[in-house]
């Protein structure tokens, strides 16, 4: 019988026995591994995982090391989406006829993927998975550039961020357009549960998880994941960025059922003002040069705009 | 539980059809497929079956050719009998996957109905896109008509399944003019066909949830070699097994597979090697050429060209005089693949025939008995001069000035 | 607190031939069954010498967290934002730094809120017993 255990706090949740282990290749700092480490922590069930190539790919199934404690699988850059629908179609055949070792024993699906497989390469198949209802949960841990293959822009990289190939220099202010909006899109496909979540907001995570994990049929999460190397700030203020980030709502956290219930599930007590969350990171440093202050500006315009935007849906109730 | 089908002793089947049904019987859990002409009636014929109650799997139309490889890897991985089928472009699009199935040892089955590939655009038959997974690591079988593309789906599961071998299998078929022409088929019950092929053993599945496993790890340049070389020594080593099933197959059968086929080679001077329907059509003309034109014609055709019978071509060509390599397949400014391959088995060998290399039949233009006639002519004449009587490669069937390369 | 005697650094794994390595690039994460890892602690686990547990990346830092137990209040939050699995906790208590795991990022730190912290970096070469005792008074409210 699938169990989604019963967590009053912290203490409880600490609890868990750990199925990511130490010793894998990510940075020193990494917010993948929280998020991770969280969801296999979220339940006691059979899990059976996929990753898209990328920075968790790459750092955790080495040859001749895995940190994997549960079964996982990687196939290519686009696809974990569909190798896990896969998994889940079998698991569907072998239970009808009879030939699982445990027919009755519980087992969840997961999908890892970062923003560049999940924004872009991969977007056909996360959008087939969803679309064809698999039960499985997709997240994305999205940390707004080809993270992995050394901070190359992705369509989730927001505008004024330098990246590899959309610097910043003399005359550019780095990457030119806005970011998707991921979570709408997945909504529109009629997922039963999407959500923004975030690692410095524990609890906040931990129930989604949790409620992604019992809906039935697809859901998408994306996962703020502050990246120390690319977005260029010590290891150690992982938690601290991802606090600017909510706080100052650049990463609102909500969640949206059946496409058509909003609920912000995060409202900070002290707004805090964009500026400051950018200027915490390296990446945006030359926006605060007098030139770019529209972008400034701007970045400040977008995200009172998209405030605004989820407080009236939720208001609304649609 | 899925109902089983009265089958009738002779069925009249396309090839499409023929596979559709040998996937049927073989009970498959997933099929993760995409339909493109002209494999489509194949995964139409199986969604028809599932919906008539006469397959108990998944069925999962996926949104690429690409998801559907990558949908059949997830599936395989987890401990089941899995199968697709495609063509041409779509087979170029899963070509990134089929490299990464038969790199994690999966017994996958594909039907592969072989098309051309654009550009330009063609839906027609060609071999095109068999040749692009060469390299794939994958087992090849060819079937020259709609029985032997039944027959060997059927046998496919069967190779790749067992466990000394562990590997994605292909069967190929012409597209058109195998896939939609209906024949005389002899099929096997229901009961007999999932008989033979036995009942699915999982290895390393990641529905076992006591042995967790990571599949698809990544190597760096200390490991990857060992385990490129471990995988070439499994698709070689797979040719005792390719023959056993095949010896099994025809004490239930009656027919008789080998992995080269010959033809009227005993005592045969020259002889053309092929692939696909253009086997059949050869032996047409090698028959009526024995009969009626003096020349002590032959056919080879390598049907399971991967793992390639280097020695038993070699074999085959111990006393023949001249060979013409039939490729269907545009050899994009080299020679054609079943004549670089023969060339390399032959240099080996003690007789050095002349071989010739002929382009044909691409974007399904017919190779008629004629053109056949024409080839075996101009082999007696090298056979008989003791060298090239023109360049070494033609292209046979195309319209405008002759053209030929390398003399 | 964990520290390998002879700790597996990355890289000193015994180069297999291809008859040896497992066919298709596959890993095991334990040895023999294991009923639901979920509900076993990590010492109570067969992990096979492929799962990255039985390796040490002690040799990334160049500095280390020491746990002092006197202020700790077992609030967890080290524990849930670990990146490297690296802080023990068992029975609702925090026991200390797996070091063959921690990799010096210093976010325990950052996220202790005790005064002083219950944790704190110190050079990698220092030893635990000298840390402990530099260890600094409560911070006043003007600091």
């Amino acid at each position: 019988m699938s169990t989604i255990k019963k967590i009053k706090n912290l203490k409880e949740l600490s609890t868990s026995n750990d199925r990511f282990e130490g010793a894998h290749l990510l940075c020193p700092g990494c917010a993948h591994s929280i998020i991770v480490r969280e969801l296999m922590n979220c339940t006691d069930d059979n899990l059976v995982i996929s990753s898209n190539t990328g920075c968790l790919e790459v750092s955790t199934a080495v040859y001749p090391y895995t940190s994997w404690d549960t079964s996982w699988i990687h196939i290519g850059f686009e696809n974990a989406a569909t190798s896990i629908t896969g998994a889940e179609a079998m698991h569907k055949a072998r239970k009808r006829k009879g030939t699982l070792k445990d027919n009755d024993a519980p087992v969840k699906f997961v999908a890892f993927g970062g923003d560049g497989s999940t924004f872009d390469i991969g977007f056909q198949y996360l959008s087939g998975a969803i679309e064809r209802g698999h039960d499985f949960t997709y997240i994305c841990l999205d940390n707004e550039v080809y993270a992995n293959t050394g901070g190359q822009r992705s369509s989730a990289t927001p505008i004024g961020s330098s990246t590899t190939t959309s610097p910043s220099g003399r005359i550019s202010y780095g990457e030119k357009m806005m970011k998707k909006d991921i979570v709408a899109i997945m909504a529109a496909h009629g997922a039963p549960y999407v959500a923004q979540m975030s690692p410095n907001k524990w609890k906040d995570m931990l129930k989604k998880m949790q409620t992604a994990l019992s809906t039935e049929g697809p859901v998408y999460l994306n996962a703020i994941s502050a990246c120390t190397t690319e977005w260029k700030f010590d290891p150690k203020d992982t938690i601290a960025v991802s606090d600017l980030a909510t706080d100052s709502l650049v990463f609102p956290l909500y969640e949206i059922i059946n496409g058509r219930e909003l609920n912000i599930t995060y409202r900070p007590k002290n707004v805090v003002p964009v500026k400051d969350y950018l200027g915490a990171q390296g990446r945006f440093k030359h926006l605060f040069r007098p030139e770019f202050k529209h972008i400034l500006d701007e970045w400040q315009k977008n995200v009172d705009a998209q405030w605004d935007y989820l407080q009236k849906r939720e208001e609304a109730r649609v | 539980m899925a109902e089983k089908m009265d089958i009738q002793k002779t069925e009249v089947w396309d090839g499409n059809f023929a596979a559709a049904h040998a996937l049927r019987q073989a009970q498959v859990d997933v099929v993760a497929a995409y339909p493109i002409t002209p494999s489509t009636p194949i995964v139409e014929g199986y969604a028809q079956f599932l919906a008539d109650g006469y397959v108990d799997g998944e069925f999962v139309m996926v949104e690429s050719e690409h998801a559907a490889m990558s949908g059949c890897v997830g599936a395989a991985a987890s401990g089941g009998r899995v199968a697709t089928a495609t063509s041409s472009q779509g087979f170029a699009l899963m070509a990134e996957v089929l490299y990464q199935a038969s790199g994690m040892r999966l017994p996958i089955i594909l039907t592969v109905v072989n098309r051309a590939l654009a550009s330009p655009l063609n839906v027609r038959g060609d071999h095109s896109d068999m040749y692009l997974g060469r390299d794939s690591g994958w087992i090849q079988m060819d079937a020259f008509n709609a029985q032997e593309a039944y027959d060997l789906t059927l046998m496919a599961f069967k190779i790749g399944e067992d466990k000394a071998v562990r590997l994605p299998v292909m069967v190929h078929q012409d597209g058109f003019i195998t896939s939609h022409t209906a024949q005389n088929i002899n099929p096997m019950t229901d009961d007999d066909a999932y008989a033979f092929i036995g009942k699915y053993e999982p290895v390393n599945e990641m529905l076992d949830f006591s042995k967790p496993v990571t599949y698809g790890a990544q190597t760096e340049e200390d490991w990857h070699f060992e385990h490129k070389a471990k995988q070439h020594k499994a698709i070689i080593d797979s040719r005792p097994v390719i023959d056993k099933v095949f010896e099994d197959f025809e004490k239930k059968t009656g027919r008789k597979y080998s992995r080269v086929e010959s033809y009227m080679m005993e005592d045969a001077d020259v002889a053309i090697v092929a692939l696909g329907t253009s086997v059949e059509t050869a032996r047409l003309v090698a028959k009526d050429l024995r009969e009626n034109g003096g020349i002590k014609a032959g056919v080879v055709a390598p049907r399971v060209f991967r793992p390639f019978p280097f020695d038993n071509i070699r074999d085959i060509f111990a006393n023949v005089k001249a060979i013409a390599c039939l490729d269907r397949s545009s050899p994009g400014g080299a020679l054609g693949a079943l004549y670089n391959e023969v060339v390399g088995a032959m240099y080996t060998s003690d007789n050095k025939p002349l071989v010739t290399n002929y382009i044909y039949g691409l974007g399904g233009r017919d190779l008629t008995l004629d053109a056949i006639k024409k080839i075996y002519t101009e082999l007696q004449e090298n056979a008989n001069s003791g060298k090239h009587s023109g360049k070494i490669q033609q292209f046979v069937g195309v319209r405008g000035p002759q053209l030929e390369f390398f003399d | 607190m964990k520290q390998s005697e002879n700790p597996k650094f990355l890289g000193s794994e015994e180069l297999l031939g291809w008859d040896e390595v497992n066919q298709g690039i596959l890993l095991n994460s334990f040895v023999g069954e294991v009923e639901n890892a979920a509900f076993l602690k990590q010492e109570e686990r067969a992990y096979a010498e492929t799962n990255s547990y039985t390796a040490s990346v002690a040799d990334w830092r160049v500095i280390k967290p020491v746990f002092n137990r006197d202020y700790c209040i077992d609030c967890q939050f080290c524990w849930v934002f670990c990146p490297d699995t690296a802080i023990i906790a068992r029975d609702k208590k925090m026991l200390g730094i797996d070091y063959d795991h921690c990799k010096g990022c210093q976010i325990c730190v950052e996220v202790c809120p005790t005064n002083p912290k219950s944790l704190l970096m110190f050079g990698e070469y220092a030893s635990i017993e000298d840390s402990l005792e530099e260890w600094p008074e409560k911070k006043s409210e003007e600091e």
